[in-house]
């Protein structure tokens, strides 16, 4: 519900009489237009000829599909803290929780889904997961046939991980896990989904 | 009233109360962990101490005393000057959120309590960032205390308030502190798990992480959830709760402070039993029979089917064989929707209380505790409103009968229209009670689910549960208590206050509160309603 108070009220800012003429707009706008064409006839295209030819990316902050990384033992990483589904603006991201069965760790994701068709792609996740467990990886190119196949789950967000390692190693996180807290003396099974992983 | 000055700001508050309370009452955010209202004070978290004024022992001067005094120890008295703004205030509020957060495994991403957590918010107002300690931090693995609770006693600042509500509140005495200095620990005796009916609250007394519900532990991040106002529906206690709820999904209640009734507790009966309201074989939209033909009318053309049903009936056996059953887990209004729309259509017709759940004996806590000490009562009448029923069955007059009068009558056949009303969270009727549906032949039926009488009803409208309508119950003691609508129907369908509303005749939106209104005109007893009174916000 949107209350009173966070609606603010703002006034559009009064033009002058050149500036509603929009000549100077118009005219830098055509400066651009024109550089980019002068750059074309004359220079390297800017365009590429996509999909033979491909783009070179900035691998390290590229901002394509997600991924969910795996730590040193192949599990993974997710403590279902939910901070990725909290800062995540369009809540694309949809966790359940449950109760790990490793030493190092108390919660762990039963589910995690991502809606690549209604993410945005703006790294917010990344940015507040705090065991660096959720990446953004440089693939673009994510196709499907249904929506429901644009919903990754946990497996396919690892299987991600997978096939990007090599592309785009996992950070250092600052912190792995959270032991300490929720540590049980006795060793226990993992669950059976994580077993097979 | 005593008049004090806290901050340089006069303040006029309650005889008797401390500092403390009087300060928060003011609207000033003291931070304090052992203090709680409902406890004795123990004085023992240090972080609500404050400067008082006192008389100089030897000028007999009043000036600021040298040495902090706890707040919530000091009993307020006219005239008396109190200060929290002050640098050696702040100096031992800082000292202290250290001292709690030394051997403390910040873990907030994966602690449930994170986002209603007092060491988060005050540690944020009034601590310090960083942590001056070298030393390995203390590790203490979570402990299971009881069916229902788990305990983290590294999330724990020894606040003590869980062991006094054990020994004040529910007197079962199942904690206790054991060892001594940084190792303290709260624990219970081998053998003797924390199990008894208010065992819940400690998770709610709990300032911290420490106490976590086993229900609830992972299920939701607590600020997805939004809180609505509502009156518990388990006993004829009527304790007053908060229904957490997200994505129309109830996750958790939570008490809700009553003076008047349950203080600042529920019974976990009650907070753990709203769970049938989300079970898949509830019934979900209305159904009309009619021969071997069944159809499933619109909410639009509903009324004015039962309504058509109901007048050709009348017209065709009389007024006099029309019997209404009122369940006590409706809520006034639509009981009194329901008796409008029945003695509008039949005159004559009998209005029935159906049955009564009673379950076990009523229980008093402290267990043991006679009249006066009385601080809590779960009753063994396991519904919210037999009381207000009672009252409009009353007020309406004519033929009233009891459920086994209705059930021994309807079995002679001497009704040939009812009403019938379940909405009980428990199955309410027995195979040879629903036998008499084969005598009643227009048998309406508002029920959450299938029973023998469902099946043979010729109109079915589903009864939501309470948390899905808004209304008002009568509690056993006779106060009149509003709740609202927390979460929608499961098939986004209409409530029964709106469709009693449509059926008796009534047309736009059901309002509970101007349902009452006209109640009022003729029941004296809802003019007046009780609300409790909202706390101050930063008393915990």
């Amino acid at each position: 519900m949107i209350k009173d108070d966070d609606i603010l009220l703002l006034d559009e800012p009064r033009l002058n009489a050149a500036e509603r003429l929009y000549i100077p707009q118009i005219v830098d706008g055509m400066i651009v237009t024109l550089r980019h064409l002068g750059k074309s006839l004359f220079k390297r295209p800017i365009t590429v000829q996509y999909p033979e030819e491909q783009r070179q990316l900035r691998v390290e902050n590229y901002r394509g599909v997600h991924r969910l990384n795996r730590d040193e033992q192949g599990r993974v990483a997710c403590v279902a803290c939910f901070m990725c589904a909290t800062a995540c603006p369009v809540r694309c991201i949809h966790i359940e929780a449950g109760e790990s069965a490793w030493d190092d760790r108390e919660k762990y994701p039963v589910k995690f889904d991502i809606d690549e068709l209604r993410c945005i792609y703006c790294g917010m996740c990344e940015e507040a997961c705090p065991v660096d467990a959720i990446e953004l990886t440089p693939h673009y190119d994510l196709v499907g046939r249904s929506r429901q196949e644009m919903i990754l789950d946990k497996e396919e967000l690892l299987s991600i991980y997978d096939g990007t390692r090599d592309l785009k190693p996992r950070k250092n996180p600052r912190i792995t896990g959270y032991p300490g807290t929720g540590n049980r003396p006795e060793q226990a099974e993992p669950p059976k989904d994580e077993a097979k992983a | 009233m005593p008049r004090i000055i806290i901050d340089n700001r006069q303040i006029e508050c309650r005889e008797g109360i401390p500092v403390l309370q009087a300060a928060l009452e003011a609207g000033l955010d003291v931070p304090h962990y052992c203090y709680h209202p409902s406890l004795s004070v123990v004085a023992s978290c240090r972080l609500c101490l404050m400067q008082m004024k006192m008389p100089h022992p030897k000028t007999q001067e009043m000036v600021w005393s040298p040495k902090l005094v706890p707040s919530c120890q000091t009993p307020v008295r006219d005239g008396m000057e109190v200060r929290f703004k002050s640098e050696a205030v702040a100096k031992n509020q800082k000292a202290c959120m250290e001292f709690f957060l030394l051997n403390h495994p910040l873990d907030c991403p994966v602690c449930d309590q994170a986002g209603e957590c007092y060491l988060q918010d005050y540690s944020y107002h009034f601590g310090d960032a960083e942590s001056r300690m070298v030393d390995q931090k203390l590790v203490n693995p979570k402990k299971d205390i009881g069916p229902g609770t788990l305990l983290y006693q590294d999330r724990c600042v020894m606040c003590t308030r869980c062991v006094r509500f054990i020994g004040e509140i529910s007197g079962t005495h199942e904690l206790c502190m054991v060892h001594r200095g940084s190792r303290t620990e709260i624990d219970v005796f081998p053998g003797l798990p924390l199990d008894n009916p208010l065992q819940g609250n400690v998770v709610d007394v709990c300032p911290v992480g420490s106490m976590l519900d086993k229900d609830f532990l992972f299920k939701r991040r607590v600020w997805e959830l939004s809180g609505t106002p509502s009156i518990c529906p388990g006993c004829a206690t009527g304790c007053s709760i908060r229904i957490d709820h997200a994505d129309n999904r109830v996750c958790r209640l939570k008490p809700r402070f009553n003076p008047k009734v349950n203080d600042r507790w529920m019974c976990d009966e009650g907070r753990f039993g709203f769970k049938y309201i989300h079970e898949a074989n509830r019934i979900a939209s209305p159904i009309v029979r009619r021969g071997l033909e069944q159809t499933t009318p619109s909410w639009e053309q509903l009324p004015e089917i039962v309504r058509f049903r109901f007048q050709e009936h009348v017209r065709r056996n009389g007024a006099e064989k029309v019997v209404a059953v009122l369940s006590p887990f409706m809520t006034c209004e639509e009981g009194w929707l329901l008796i409008r729309f029945i003695r509008t259509i039949a005159p004559e017709a009998a209005l029935v209380m159906g049955p009564v759940p009673l379950e076990g004996e009523d229980q008093y806590f402290p267990v043991g505790a006679t009249s006066k000490a009385v601080k809590f009562t779960i009753l063994a009448e396991k519904c919210p409103n037999r009381r207000g029923i009672e009252m409009l069955l009353k007020a309406a007059g004519g033929t009233t009968l009891t459920f086994g009068e209705f059930v021994e009558q309807s079995g002679k056949g001497e009704f040939s229209s009812a009403w019938v009303v379940g909405g009980y969270a428990k199955p309410w009727i027995d195979k040879a009670t629903a036998k008499i549906a084969a005598n009643i032949e227009l048998l309406v039926v508002q029920d959450i689910f299938e029973s023998g009488l469902v099946a043979g009803a010729a109109i079915v409208l589903p009864a939501r549960a309470w948390v899905e309508r808004e209304g008002s119950f009568v509690n056993t003691a006779g106060l009149v208590q509003p709740f609202e609508r927390a979460i929608a129907p499961p098939d986004g369908g209409r409530y029964d206050g709106q469709y009693l509303f449509e059926i008796a005749g009534y047309e736009g939106l059901f309002s509970a509160g101007r349902v009452r209104e006209m109640m009022a005109e003729s029941i004296s007893a809802f003019r007046e309603i009780y609300e409790a009174p909202v706390l101050p916000a930063h008393t915990h």
